[in-house]
């Protein structure tokens, strides 16, 4: 569990983010949208311990202002939107960085083939020999996610929920790797693990999340079920767009919506 | 969740894309050619000094031919070579292994003692106190004795390292252009401040700071080891416990820190331990460019970045391709000898050159 009451950060002087209240639970997706510049990586950075803020946050009944970084990992794992790399690091040698803290909870002896596996789930199997700095951003950005979930291989551990902190884990891939990151979130999340991601995809937002937080201007603007929140006048008050919600293109226009995946 | 069947004997085979197994053969062959260049150091220098009847003799206590050229061999072997082996070894490992470090503090590749500044920082601390040891800082020098010179170049390499990573590093990540450039100013504030005190200098004072400055180990004895080993060694035996956070710093200071690395913590004990090692090595053996980044560069090819390996594999390549430079800067021109920083510059800046040719894009990162 997750909770965040009154949390703001100040970067140089200018106010990011202000008194958001926030909450993931275990088994369930938490989605944080809002337009560029609402302040959403800025709150995740705040809520990962990168950032100091002002506010409390609790980690499992934890103070987070008072875990040391290596306790801190045990909890949860981060997956920035981009990572760039300095020297030239084989795909393997990255995904096996998530172990360094020593705490995947993956059963004894499992840990050596866990970069493997973990490649596999993001669909790049085979891809473990090749350079990190060849790949394209989409490829990089799965090598990243393997490496996120060898930290944190065992979605619960010692019998507390572990969290997956995702920064637009999408926003580089085709439709079928948005697919299958989702579903590995889900998959995170069903097993007893929390997941707070941002997202842009409105409809991926409303196919996965259970609890969606709505940012605007550094400001929870809306929080409640996707059902709840997704409204015609939250998104015009928000994204500053006159969208409808659930109404069809007119004429014979196509449309393809990720919720019609078999 | 449990998948015995991966867990089976597939674990014992190689996996693609892991490369420590060749890591730990490279080592072991550089631990092979340091023993080479160890031995061709001992056999090899101005006199006809025969190291194999000499360290014979102290094997097995028999003293073939004639006893008076033995002694004098022994005295050779053992006062002149092997002090100066030893020294070059702890010095072209400290030089290594710091380029290693800082190129992972850095998170790059160019990073090194010699070029951004640190070692030239280190250089001001060491002369103040060769000129002004019997004036200003007499007390310093009464006080600490033989440490004092050591000490001086650790504190001015330290303030240099500080003040370059200061400049260069905004919000995690450090801008190549501003390093180099930043070190390029310090370097030559600190040689302008070396400058005066070189003017200051007597005769009898600039011979020796003109020879150390261009770098050599021709004046390694028993003492000098004894006053700097323990430092480059010490140095030298923390920073293996650097090693994971700086690979996991190659991933940026925030993702190192989500991985529960104590960036900060890892921050300055990298620092503190390169200017240790670099301190110590500039005040025994003057400035010996390049070894920092060619040994890293070459390994890295070879190993990859993974300083678990890295590290250790620079110490023993450092090392002997320092011995080897020595030996090259004694012979060459034997009775008299080269410096052999002038050694190291002349096989070292064309390689760097090399480097800036077929990786352009590393310095725009």
């Amino acid at each position: 569990m997750i909770e965040a009451k009154d949390v703001s950060v100040d970067i140089a002087g200018k106010p990011i983010v202000s008194g958001v209240d926030f909450h993931a639970r275990p088994g369930e997706i938490a989605a944080i949208v809002g337009p560029n510049g609402s302040g959403k990586t800025t709150f995740l950075k705040a809520l990962s311990g990168e950032l100091a803020y002002t506010g409390h946050v609790a980690l499992n009944g934890r103070d987070l202002s008072t875990m040391k970084p290596v306790e801190v990992a045990v909890h949860r794992a981060v997956l920035p939107q981009a990572t760039t790399l300095s020297f030239p690091f084989t795909v393997r040698e990255v995904v096996k960085l998530g172990l360094v803290g020593g705490r995947s909870g993956a059963l004894p002896g499992e840990d050596a083939r866990l970069p493997e596996r973990a490649l596999a789930r993001v669909d790049l199997d085979g891809f473990a020999g090749r350079f990190y700095q060849e790949l394209s951003g989409g490829e990089q950005q799965r090598v990243q996610l393997a490496r996120v979930l060898c930290q944190v291989w065992a979605p619960v551990l010692d019998g507390k929920p572990r969290f997956l902190f995702l920064d637009e884990p999408v926003s580089s891939l085709d439709i079928k790797h948005q697919l299958i990151i989702m579903n590995i979130a889900r998959d995170f999340a069903r097993r007893g693990g929390g997941v707070v991601a941002i997202l842009h995809d409105l409809n991926l937002t409303a196919m996965y999340a259970e609890r969606i937080f709505v940012m605007h201007r550094g400001r929870l603007a809306a929080t409640g079920s996707p059902r709840d929140v997704l409204s015609d006048d939250l998104i015009e008050k928000v994204f500053d767009c006159r969208l409808r919600v659930g109404v069809l293109p007119a004429g014979n226009m196509p449309f393809v919506l990720p919720q019609s995946a078999a | 969740m449990v998948d015995q069947s991966i867990a089976g004997p597939v674990m014992a085979s190689v996996s693609e894309g892991d490369r420590s197994g060749r890591a730990r053969i490279v080592i072991l062959l550089l631990c092979l050619g340091l023993a080479a260049a160890v031995f061709l150091s001992l056999t090899s220098g101005a006199s006809d000094a025969s190291a194999v009847n000499v360290i014979g003799g102290w094997l097995f206590g028999t003293v073939p031919g004639d006893a008076a050229v033995s002694a004098r061999d022994s005295l050779i072997v053992y006062d002149i070579r092997l002090p100066r082996i030893i020294l070059g070894m702890l010095v072209g490992a400290a030089l290594a292994v710091s380029g290693a470090v800082m190129q992972g503090l850095f998170r790059n590749p160019l990073a090194d003692p010699g070029l951004i500044g640190v070692s030239a920082g280190s250089s001001l601390g060491a002369v103040a106190v060769i000129v002004l040891g019997a004036t200003i800082l007499a007390p310093v020098t009464a006080l600490l004795g033989t440490l004092a010179l050591p000490l001086a170049a650790f504190c001015g390499g330290l303030a240099t390292t500080l003040v370059l990573y200061q400049v260069a590093t905004r919000r995690g990540q450090t801008s190549v252009a501003t390093m180099l450039l930043a070190g390029i100013a310090l370097a030559a504030l600190a040689m302008a401040l070396t400058g005066i005190l070189i003017f200051m200098a007597d005769d009898r004072q600039l011979r020796d700071l003109t020879f150390w400055q261009l770098g050599s180990l021709g004046g390694a004895t028993w003492a000098k080891i004894a006053s700097v080993g323990p430092i480059i060694v010490l140095a030298l035996a923390a920073m293996p416990f650097l090693a994971r956070g700086l690979n996991a710093l190659a991933l940026g200071e925030a993702t190192a820190g989500h991985l529960g690395i104590p960036v900060q913590r890892l921050k300055y004990m990298a620092i503190v331990g390169v200017s240790a090692a670099v301190g110590a090595s500039v005040a025994v053996s003057g400035g010996i460019g390049f070894v920092g980044i060619v040994v890293p560069h070459l390994l890295r090819l070879l190993i990859g970045p993974d300083n678990r390996y890295l590290l250790p594999a620079s110490a023993l390549l450092g090392a002997s391709l320092l011995l080897l430079a020595d030996a090259v800067a004694r012979t060459i021109v034997a009775p008299a000898e080269l410096p052999i920083g002038i050694v190291t510059a002349i096989a070292g800046a064309p390689f760097f050159l090399w480097i800036l040719l077929r990786k352009r894009g590393v310095v725009d990162l």
